[in-house]
């Protein structure tokens, strides 16, 4: 991934360096993607089914930007997704250390979580919406349900095989109990937790928008019926671009948050 | 041996007050579960102030769980452990520093940080950690690193980091265990030199867990032989040379006298923990 | 995990489940909770033996399996093929592993109303979807598995004169194996559980559809029963890849 790499020593093939060259043709290829995507959109495609980023551009602001409902249905969502991922978060890392904390724990717990995780959760969508409404509650509670178990078994996992040399150090040099956990156990988990919270904020926005989308009536999910509907695509395409823009910049925005706290793996040679 | 025994040099060192008292160690694994290992027999060792002891044994003997004992980390099941007349029943930070192999620096933190989680771990007041910290780079010579992380530094860079963190503890006794055992042989001299010089300037004790007989030799005042587990004591082999000693000290015959000798000592111990290892024995401590 | 597997983790969990279902028996018995919400086991468990008795589930089970088989084939074979050329050079490893992985990040979920769009209510837009989804995990862990061949394994081949496809098939597969069939067990739930979603979004017919129909016609002892057909085929589905799964890996 782009960390390592950035971390990978650079090699000087020419005039750029390795890191540059790598970048730019990622870009390149971004970019010849739009621009496929542009020519097909624009002179090939039906235009009732495909519309050509330019297009799109455009309906962002005839149709998104412009319209308050929509952009009220975004922000809701947007709500939903921080409101179901800070919960994933908080119940998740005091699950994981309650099951991680003693081995015991850990034995009666974790296969009840494991087993519950593999369940494909879609199914339970409609149960949800029933016994929820079809307000934002069964949207957070879908996000969160979604984002809690990444967390629980990556804090659990972290929690796990720390050094024991490192223990002893910490000990022989009078740290309390209360210490150990803070100065050692701690940062000890904390690349294995972030790894966690980056699945859980893929996995929150897409049980939200599951939700959302399941929900006709209202939100983004009537949004998207009725552009479907207008034989003009680029309204549609345009709510998926804003949407998949947020959905980059929180993930990325976890990511941020990682790079800082986890300064210290990056760093080695 | 000659060399070994030579009394008419008269050591100071076996004038000087007791620092750590062990009387009759004994160490079981696995106690109550059918399957108890035994790890040490009966070990008795007086070590005096400003002593460089070193535990010599076969892989897996049990010299580091009588340094664990020692260091108040692990409890022994028998016997009693003495230090600065205190029994010993848990890590006594304030008498004794303990320095392991160099992968327990905190990674997380940097160079400074970790000495000063150190000395915070220690109950040192929160104003003198700076100065300390601070002597603890310059004894080093690693100022200019103190921002690194661990991950930063040389293999060799990161040992002579967390050697200096052990001292900065200001004990009068630091427990080693193979302090050096992850490093390549010429880092393992210049440290082995420079620990030498430390014992000539401050009078630490040092008690020293190695499985390298050269090692042993050049930094000892005493070597203490163990047998295979359980580890007993064989033989305590005396090294008569002032410290601190010179990369010369390995030139001269007596020390590779000193060398045979140990392996000598060794070689039937090494053999039986190999025996051992093929029948499948259970693993106790290192 | 360790803990996954062994006998006293599987014994944990059929307590677990043991006391779920005993739980769920005690609330309906003394009506702790609606019927609407949580209906009696008993009642559940013959309105699964009817739909099958009767015949009424399984044309929508065939439907359903069909569609997650061709998403699964249109993702795997997509998913190798992209893995293994973009692994041909260290260059394109670099240029396009970070660029899948960052896409893979998406709720590619957003993108189901365009496969509507295109392909209509009928199996066409869940099987784009599934294998658009499950196109990842796969490419991911074959870019993963072919880019931790060892050097000097490739090197210690050529040096006794290995064919391009004798490295292929002795040194590059199996060193790659294990981590692919990681990514495709992933894939496979990924495209099980997308091909339901899909279904219940946006279907005529097929399992998802009918969890959705029944939640609309306020019938849950409808909506239960395929619930837990659901939770235990793929349950039971998961046990299975899992061992497949460890046995290529621990060759």
């Amino acid at each position: 991934m782009s960390a390592e790499q950035a971390a990978a020593p650079r090699r000087h093939g020419g005039l750029l360096g390795h890191d540059a060259l790598v970048r730019l043709t990622r870009a390149g290829v971004v970019l010849l993607l739009f621009a496929i995507w542009q020519v097909y959109g624009a002179f090939f495609a039906d235009k009732d089914f495909v519309s050509p980023p330019s297009a799109v551009a455009v309906a962002l602001f005839t149709h998104i930007f412009s319209d308050g409902a929509v952009m009220r249905a975004v922000g809701l969502t947007l709500v939903e997704v921080a409101l179901a991922f800070t919960a994933s978060m908080i119940v998740g890392v005091g699950l994981g250390v309650l099951i991680g904390w003693n081995t015991g724990a850990r034995r009666m717990a974790l296969p009840v979580v494991l087993l519950l995780y593999a369940i494909p959760q879609v199914v339970m969508l409609p149960l949800v919406i029933l016994a929820f409404g079809i307000g934002p509650v069964a949207k957070i509670f879908f996000g969160f349900s979604h984002g809690v178990f990444p967390v629980i078994i990556n804090v659990v996992a972290g929690m796990r095989n720390v050094n024991p040399l490192l223990l002893a150090g910490a000990r022989s040099m009078g740290a309390s109990r209360l210490e150990i956990a803070r100065h050692v156990m701690f940062p000890h988990m904390v690349p294995s937790l972030f790894a966690g919270l980056r699945l859980a904020m893929t996995v929150t926005l897409i049980g939200v928008i599951l939700a959302e989308l399941y929900v006709s009536m209202a939100g983004i999910g009537y949004y998207t019926q009725v552009f479907a509907q207008t034989f003009d695509p680029a309204p549609l395409f345009a709510l998926i671009a804003v949407l998949a823009a947020i959905a980059i910049v929180l993930n990325e925005l976890v990511r941020l948050a990682e790079r800082r706290v986890t300064r210290w793996r990056r760093v080695g040679m | 041996m000659t060399v070994a025994f030579d009394q008419a040099r008269a050591p100071a060192a076996t004038e000087r007050p007791v620092a750590i008292s062990v009387k009759g160690v004994t160490k079981r694994f696995g106690e109550g579960t059918g399957l108890g290992v035994m790890a040490l027999s009966e070990v008795t060792l007086d070590i005096r102030r400003g002593e460089f002891v070193c535990l010599l044994g076969p892989s897996g003997c049990g010299k580091s769980t009588l340094l664990n004992i020692i260091g108040g980390l692990l409890p022994q099941t028998a016997g009693t452990v003495e230090v600065a007349g205190k029994k010993v029943a848990a890590p006594l930070p304030n008498d004794m520093a303990f320095v392991f192999q160099e992968s327990t620096l905190f990674p997380w933190y940097t160079v400074t940080e970790n000495f000063r989680v150190a000395l915070k771990f220690q109950g040192v007041p929160h104003a003198e950690w700076e100065a300390r910290t601070q002597e603890a780079l310059a004894a080093v010579g690693m100022v200019q690193f103190a921002g690194h992380y661990p991950d930063q530094l040389s293999v060799g860079m990161r040992q002579r980091v967390n050697l200096a963190r052990g001292i900065a503890m200001g004990t009068d006794i630091i427990l080693m265990d193979e302090p050096f055992a992850a490093l390549d042989e010429q880092t393992r001299m210049v440290l082995g030199e420079d620990l030498s010089s430390l014992l000539a300037k401050t009078g630490k004790t040092i008690v020293f867990v190695t499985h390298s007989l050269a090692e042993a030799v050049f930094l000892s005042d005493r070597i203490v032989v163990l047998t295979a587990r359980p580890a007993a004591i064989k033989k305590i082999v005396r090294v008569e040379e002032p410290h601190p000693r010179s990369p010369d000290f390995m030139l001269e015959p007596r020390f590779s006298e000193l060398r045979n000798e140990l392996y000598e000592l060794l070689r039937d111990e090494i053999r039986k923990t190999m025996a051992m290892q093929g029948g499948g024995a259970p693993g106790g401590g290192g | 995990m360790g803990a996954t597997s062994g006998f006293a983790a599987r014994s944990v969990q059929i307590a677990f489940v043991a006391i779920v279902i005993g739980v769920w028996w005690g609330v309906t018995k003394t009506h702790a909770v609606m019927p609407l919400f949580l209906p009696p086991v008993g009642l559940v468990a013959r309105t699964i033996d009817q739909l099958f008795s009767t015949g009424e589930a399984w044309a929508a089970v065939r439907l359903t399996l069909l569609t997650i088989v061709e998403a699964y084939a249109l993702a795997v074979v997509a998913g190798l093929l992209a893995g293994y050329f973009v692994t041909r050079s260290r260059f394109l490893t670099e240029v396009f592993e970070p660029l899948i992985a960052n896409l893979f990040t998406i709720p590619i979920i957003l993108f189901f109303p365009l496969f509507v769009l295109f392909f209509g209510i009928g199996p066409g837009s869940k099987i784009a979807y599934g294998a658009l989804y499950g196109f990842f995990p796969v490419a991911l862990n074959t870019i993963a598995g072919f880019s931790r061949v060892e050097r000097r394994f490739l090197w210690a081949a050529r040096s006794m004169g290995a064919s391009p496809f004798g490295l292929f098939r002795h040194v590059l597969v199996p060193s790659a194996l294990p981590v692919i069939v990681t990514g495709l067990r992933i894939s496979f739930l990924i495209c099980l559980a997308s091909v339901l979603g899909g279904e219940e979004l946006s279907a005529a017919a097929g399992i998802g559809k009918n969890i959705e129909l029944a939640a609309e016609l306020m019938d849950p002892a409808r909506m239960y029963s395929w619930i837990v057909f659901v939770v235990l085929t793929t349950t039971v589905l998961n046990l299975v890849l899992s061992q497949i799964e460890g046995r290529v890996r621990e060759r």
